[in-house]
């Protein structure tokens, strides 16, 4: 009954037996390490600090307001538009109470690094004078606040709404002038995918890969996957260049060309055409190896077991 | 009277006519003989025997699929402008060999599942030849006299690589164009005639000025074809002509082949499996989707993409390239570019030994006798742990190709996965050839045929504290290798003595000869021992 030839491994029912626990040892390790990623995402312990930290800063909010730049002292919940200017072609400029709750939340959350006037420290870069695309993507994006410092920070749920994002990129770009604005995606609709495959190709995919499935570079940096990012997330990554990704500015590239490439990302990369079949994870020919092999001659091989003679 | 003509003659039925076709055919071309040496091959029962037949099948299916795709795609590096149904490429500057490959994907009816199945076909027509020579090699089919089949089957696994490569190339994809820059460098980087063999190829610098495309598809569909149907031709001529080989077993022997004749039996076994090889091929044509060349645009040598892995079967190649330190020779006023180590150096060896490896395996182990029954991989560690040895380099190799993939999924810096590569290529294979060595061994002292046991060793401490241990007493069914008792004889039951007179072919007697000799279970079968 030895019929795996090629390893002299014979079949038998009890061998079978003997090799269970190494399976299961080894099917856990193998979901372990599938979960290492997303555990090092989201760190459970930070958050419960974080609540504790902001029960202390939002007690003393009223005198850290005072060191706010151009906010008032008097926290009115009114919608004064005297705060900074966040939004590309957009007239209208934060309102103070985005800027006082922004620098609640950046009190809690990123002060610890990034200082108290985001100054900066040995640890964390001055975000003074970022602008409001720099500050607006890290945060939606869930890569600040940092969970661990590694070397390339991670995609991961964000920990403050869309809103609460908007009032940390009030207070930040409150501190100092300069950097993008969040650039303006309405015109997405309007834009060319055909123009948008062929900028990606040329600029984007040398390193995030054709299929936007990203890979990894060196050293432990490495470009991430697209088929998360938000139209704006996409446009502000291109005008802000984050981490390792080089900046692409106004004069390099037109914002009817970011236009172009949001549209493609958005909706041919992230909903690609996957008329064969399964996309085997848009990976190429290492998923079609592995299914031409274990899964073709597999069960080719298995037939023939079928079929032929096993003694 | 033409009513009374036809009463005059028999009525025929439909087997009479079918007869009196044949005998006609016979008369004027002599069918009967060859017939009767095909209707009457013996093919041993074992599964491992129809692992080729899973690569003669795919083989099939590529040649159909191929003739089908071949109707529709324009081997032409002219551009033009896309009009197809793929709407986010509308409108851009397209090659007509890209634009023809879209048109098969989208506006063919079946020409997705078509050419879907003729690349999973490819790819797993290499699989069954990787491991229908893996069964060749591990059991010794290749032995004398059968070194010449040997060397007609890898000549077939090179140009199945070779024009798995062409093929992959003719779409003129982003990532395939990508290979074919790979593939002049690699050419160029061959030493002295390397330049001028790559711009005579490409018809000058990369990328040359579009011949490429044609002279690929000419290679792809008619040179490389041609050829390997030839081989392919001949290596099943020979397979008839020289015998199955088969496995040792009650009643088999180096002088005859027992197992299923062609009729009836085995042709309908082997017409199942066709069926089934083409329904594998044909679920993952419809299902899988494979190279969706759509996603990736139209090849520009000034784009280029992160991550791109050739097909399988050159990924060790590729895994070769990606680990092989930055290192460049500079002798007598040349440089050998650094790409020649890797790239075609190491096929060059790789390929050269599998086809002397008869030869050098006789030469080494001083086998020169003739053998017809197959060794269990068990039974010649030797063998078999150089081949597992070789087996692990490939794998490691052809693992080397995904290291960004594998750096990737695990969050590991890509620089330490192509330093474990750099090493682990290298370690590893002496590694599993030492374990298939020992485990060959435990194997062997399992004892041949089931039913027998090892012996127990049983540790004893005496009152001192003394530790000693010694055999358990022999129960019936234990095999006592260490005193090399002897094995009993085998009894032929009468089965299969009975399979033996009916469906068995002597080695060296042709076809047509058996019916004049008396059956072989009545020329007094013995086993035969083996050195």
């Amino acid at each position: 009954m030895d019929w795996l030839i090629f390893l002299s491994i014979p079949f038998k029912l009890k061998y079978l037996r003997k090799l269970l626990p190494f399976v299961v040892i080894a099917t856990v390790i193998m979901i372990a390490m599938t979960t290492f990623r997303s555990g090092a995402q989201i760190s459970k312990s930070g958050t419960s600090m974080e609540n504790l930290v902001s029960v202390s800063s939002t007690t003393s909010s009223t005198s850290s307001t005072t060191t706010s730049s151009t906010s008032t002292t008097e926290a009115k919940p009114t919608s004064v538009n005297t705060g900074p200017l966040l939004y590309e072609d957009s007239g209208t400029p934060a309102t103070n109470s985005q800027v006082e709750q922004g620098k609640i939340y950046f009190d809690q959350s990123c002060s610890s690094c990034h200082g108290i006037g985001a100054e900066g420290s040995s640890r964390a870069p001055n975000l003074v004078g970022l602008g409001p695309a720099t500050i607006d993507f890290w945060v939606t994006t869930g890569r600040m606040p940092l969970a661990n410092t590694i070397v390339q920070p991670e995609r991961k749920p964000p920990r403050y709404d869309p809103s609460q994002s908007l009032d940390i990129v009030a207070y930040v770009t409150s501190l100092g002038p300069g950097g993008p604005l969040i650039p303006n995606v309405s015109g997405v609709s309007n834009a060319s995918i055909a123009e948008g495959a062929s900028l990606f190709a040329l600029n984007c995919a040398g390193c995030h890969t054709i299929t936007g499935a990203g890979d990894e570079l060196a050293s432990g940096a490495y470009a991430p996957s697209l088929h998360q990012a938000t139209p704006t997330q996409v446009a502000e990554a291109i005008r802000t260049g984050p981490a390792n990704m080089p900046r692409f500015s106004p004069g390099i590239m037109t914002n009817a060309q970011v236009n172009d490439i949001v549209k493609y990302v958005t909706q041919s990369i992230q909903h690609p055409d996957n008329a064969g079949g399964f996309g085997l994870g848009g990976v190429g020919p290492v998923a079609e190896g592995f299914v031409g092999l274990l899964i073709g001659v597999g069960i080719l091989m298995l037939f023939a077991l079928w079929i032929g003679d096993r003694s | 009277m033409p009513s009374l003509l036809k009463k005059d003659k028999p009525k025929q039925t439909g087997a009479e006519k079918a007869t009196a076709g044949a005998k006609w055919l016979d008369d004027r071309l002599g069918l009967a003989k060859g017939g009767r040496v095909f209707f009457n091959k013996i093919f041993p029962d074992h599964w491992s025997f129809m692992l080729g037949e899973i690569a003669l099948y795919s083989f099939v299916v590529l040649l159909v699929t191929g003739v089908f795709l071949t109707l529709y795609y324009v081997p032409s590096a002219d551009m033009l402008t896309y009009h197809g149904s793929y709407a986010p490429l509308k409108g851009t500057q397209v090659s007509a060999a890209y634009n023809s490959t879209l048109a098969i994907s989208f506006d063919v009816r079946f020409g997705l599942l078509v050419r879907q199945m003729h690349h999973w076909a490819a790819d797993i027509f290499l699989g069954a030849i990787a491991v229908h020579m893996c069964r060749v090699f591990f059991t010794g089919a290749f032995r004398r006299p059968r070194e010449l089949n040997w060397i007609v089957g890898v000549t077939l696994l090179i140009l199945g690589i070779s024009n798995g490569f062409l093929g992959y190339s003719l779409p003129d994809d982003l990532i395939s164009g990508t290979g074919l820059r790979i593939m002049f460098s690699v050419v160029e980087s061959i030493p002295v005639v390397g330049t001028h063999l790559a711009f005579w190829l490409f018809g000058g610098n990369y990328p040359g000025n579009g011949v490429i495309i044609p002279r690929m598809f000419m290679l792809h569909v008619l040179l490389v074809p041609a050829i390997m149907v030839a081989l392919v031709g001949a290596h099943l001529a020979l397979l008839v002509k020289q015998k199955h080989t088969q496995f040792s077993g009650p009643g088999k022997t180096e002088k005859n082949v027992v197992g299923t004749p062609m009729w009836p039996g085995f042709m309908f076994k082997t017409q199942g499996y066709f069926f089934l090889v083409v329904a594998v091929l044909a679920g993952l044509g419809g299902w899988a989707q494979i190279n969706p060349i759509w996603q990736y645009g139209q090849y520009f040598p000034y784009k280029v993409s992160y991550a791109v892995q050739p097909d399988w079967y050159m990924g060790w190649l590729d895994g070769a390239l990606r680990i092989m330190p930055s290192w460049e020779f500079q002798n007598f006023g040349y440089m050998i570019p650094n790409m020649f180590f890797p790239a075609v150096l190491l096929p060059g060896i790789a390929f050269n030994i599998f086809i002397v490896w008869p030869f050098i395996e006789a030469k080494v182990r001083k086998d020169y006798k003739e053998h017809h029954l197959l060794e269990r991989p068990r039974d010649n560690p030797w063998r078999t742990s150089i081949g597992a040895g070789a087996l692990a380099f490939f794998f490691m190799l052809f693992a080397a190709s995904s290291t960004d993939v594998l750096a990737n999924y695990f969050n590991i810096s890509l620089n330490l996965v192509l330093w474990f590569f750099r090493f682990a290529t290298y370690i590893i294979p002496f590694f599993v050839a030492g374990i298939t060595y020992k485990i060959c061994l435990e194997l062997q002292a399992l004892g041949r045929y089931g039913g027998r046991r090892k012996r127990f060793n049983v540790v004893l401490r005496t009152a001192e504290g003394e530790y000693f241990s010694e055999k358990t007493p022999a129960r019936p069914g234990d095999l006592d290798v260490l005193s090399g008792e002897e094995e009993e004889p085998l009894e032929l039951t009468e089965e299969v003595s009975e399979k033996i007179r009916e469906s068995s072919e002597l080695i060296g007697v042709s076809s047509t000869e058996l019916n004049k000799l008396p059956p072989p279970a009545d020329q007094g079968v013995k086993r035969v021992e083996r050195d």
